[in-house]
């Protein structure tokens, strides 16, 4: 018999969907993802890929379906006829789904006014009320880890886009995340920057972190991933391993995205 | 120069409760307006339009004529409902004063909270941090920095606007200086005054040079 806890996923989506208005940004999304899996969210631009990510770290609501984090049940369908389509769970427990998720954003959102080791460790103390100096030390190692040693005592300002980038991945890690999101990652960096980026990315799945990344470096999706989603219109077109996904299927949609990536 | 050393004396005693005024309508016009800014951004309508609406009769009517209402109006007030709650002169710039200037401070509050970009709430957010925290952790350390240069122009301004406390007999530092020109049938006494004026106001910019300076250790 199979070990139930290695084979439950730590991530499990199904049938969501998400409207603006009258716009469905999210039509039907079902997929789920083990832990220490990688998976990687490709698809065009406006198809509906960070809107997802928003939905699975609770800055979005959903409008239908499931959403289960490490079991837990973040959102479930609402059986009853009368009232919305979804039920969430309770506050605290959606605090603490959201403690064990961390984002990466495209534009860092680092917190200008502190010092890279203040932004690394003011959630572990005041959230997680960590002590100050396991915090720091914490906060060292994961700069150590991230190449960014000696940089403690800089601001943001003072760093390079991917340097930023680099605190902001190690400002999730010090919540120690079950599971970690990437929204394009490496969009904002200049090109020469984005190679460092996915180095410590490439790092943490070889480290086992469960992450889902929303990335347009389709090498790198490849690379990294055990799984790889195609998002278009809403929908996921084609999902399953890189190979499947990059080779073999024969999905149209998915052939001609790829090829503006490969004609350059 | 015999004059200057019996003028002095009695200018510094104006200046004094010129300072006075100062110090208190910062005191208490700088809390309220950022209590005001945060009120002004509520989601209910219920809170925010009572708020939009004192901000604008404060921005909309001089302050002259808010310090007399104050003053006057306490006591028509008092005497009409037969509770005795009228306020002293003093006591009544000061009123007219802290909630005009929280007008004004809240509108410079507001529009520093605003600029802060939804991305330093959702990382936050991200983080498990409260409301509360976010406040006072994230977005008023940078709103400080943002506002400091406008609030600077506001606190230049109300020392100049002290003066308007003579209006209800109030013996600051101009209200003193005229009776002087009076005694003296000399623009002198209002000249010194207007030295006194100057000064502070000097000394504010080269702290609020200093202050910005300090600040501006991030973009
Ligand atoms: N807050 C919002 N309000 C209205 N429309 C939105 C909002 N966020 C995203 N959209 C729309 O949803 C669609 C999908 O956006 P997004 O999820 O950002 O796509 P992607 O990340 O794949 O580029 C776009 O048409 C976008 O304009
Ligand atoms: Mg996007």
């Amino acid at each position: 018999m199979e070990n139930v806890n290695e084979s439950a996923p730590i991530l499990k989506v199904e049938h969501v969907k998400k409207s603006f208005g009258d716009l469905h940004v999210l039509k039907d999304i079902s997929f789920d993802l083990k832990a220490g899996e990688v998976l990687s969210i490709i698809g065009p631009s406006g198809s509906g890929k960070s809107t997802l990510l928003r939905c699975l770290t609770q800055l979005e609501t959903v409008d239908g379906g499931l959403v289960q984090v490490d079991g837990k049940d973040m959102v479930v369908p609402n059986d009853s006829a009368k009232g919305p389509a979804v039920k969430y769970a309770p506050a605290k427990m959606l605090r603490e789904i959201r403690l064990s998720t961390g984002l990466v954003f495209q534009n860092f959102n680092l917190f200008p006014h502190l010092t890279v080791l203040q932004n690394l460790c003011l959630a572990p103390v005041r959230v997680l009320g960590d002590g100050r100096k396991e915090a720091r030390a914490m906060g060292r190692f994961l700069l150590k880890r991230m190449g960014l040693e000696g940089k403690e005592n800089a601001y943001p300002c003072e760093l390079s886009g991917g340097q930023q980038q680099r605190v902001s991945i190690a400002r999730a890690l010090a919540m120690n995340p079950k599971i970690l999101f990437f929204d394009e990652p490496t969009s904002a960096l200049d090109p020469e920057l984005t190679g460092e980026v996915l180095k410590i990315i490439k790092k943490l799945a070889e480290d086992k972190m469960t992450m889902v990344i929303v990335t347009h470096e389709m090498a790198f999706a490849r690379d990294v991933a055990d799984k790889v989603i195609f998002m278009d219109g809403g929908v996921i077109v084609e999902q399953g391993t890189p190979d499947h996904v990059f080779r073999e299927s024969g999905n149209e949609r998915l052939a001609q995205f790829l090829s503006r990536f490969t004609n350059t | 120069m015999s004059e200057l050393s019996t003028l002095l004396p009695i200018l510094w005693g104006g200046f004094c409760t010129t300072l006075a005024i100062f110090g208190l309508t910062l005191l208490f016009s700088i809390p309220l307006g950022l209590l005001i800014a945060v009120l002004k951004m509520s989601n209910w309508r219920v809170v925010r339009y009572p708020v939009s609406f004192y901000i604008s009769v404060m921005r909309g009517t001089p302050l002259l004529l808010q310090i007399v209402a104050i003053y006057f109006g306490s006591y028509y007030l008092s005497e009409y409902a037969g509770v005795d709650f009228s306020f002293d002169r003093f006591p009544a710039v000061i009123v007219a004063f802290s909630i005009n200037y929280a007008a004004y401070f809240a509108e410079i509050f507001r529009g520093g909270i605003q600029s802060i970009s939804k991305g330093q709430y959702e990382a936050a957010y991200m983080l498990g941090m409260t409301r509360t925290q976010t406040f006072f952790r994230i977005i008023l350390p940078q709103v400080v920095k943002r506002v400091v240069p406008a609030s600077a122009n506001e606190v230049i301004t109300l020392v100049k606007d002290t003066s308007l406390a003579q209006v209800i007999a109030v013996t600051e530092l101009f209200a003193l200086a005229k009776k002087q020109q009076a005694a003296y049938a000399s623009i002198y006494p209002l000249f010194v005054a207007g030295v006194f004026y100057y000064v502070a106001n000097l000394l504010l910019s080269v702290f609020f040079a200093y202050v910005e300076r300090k600040l501006n250790y991030y973009k």
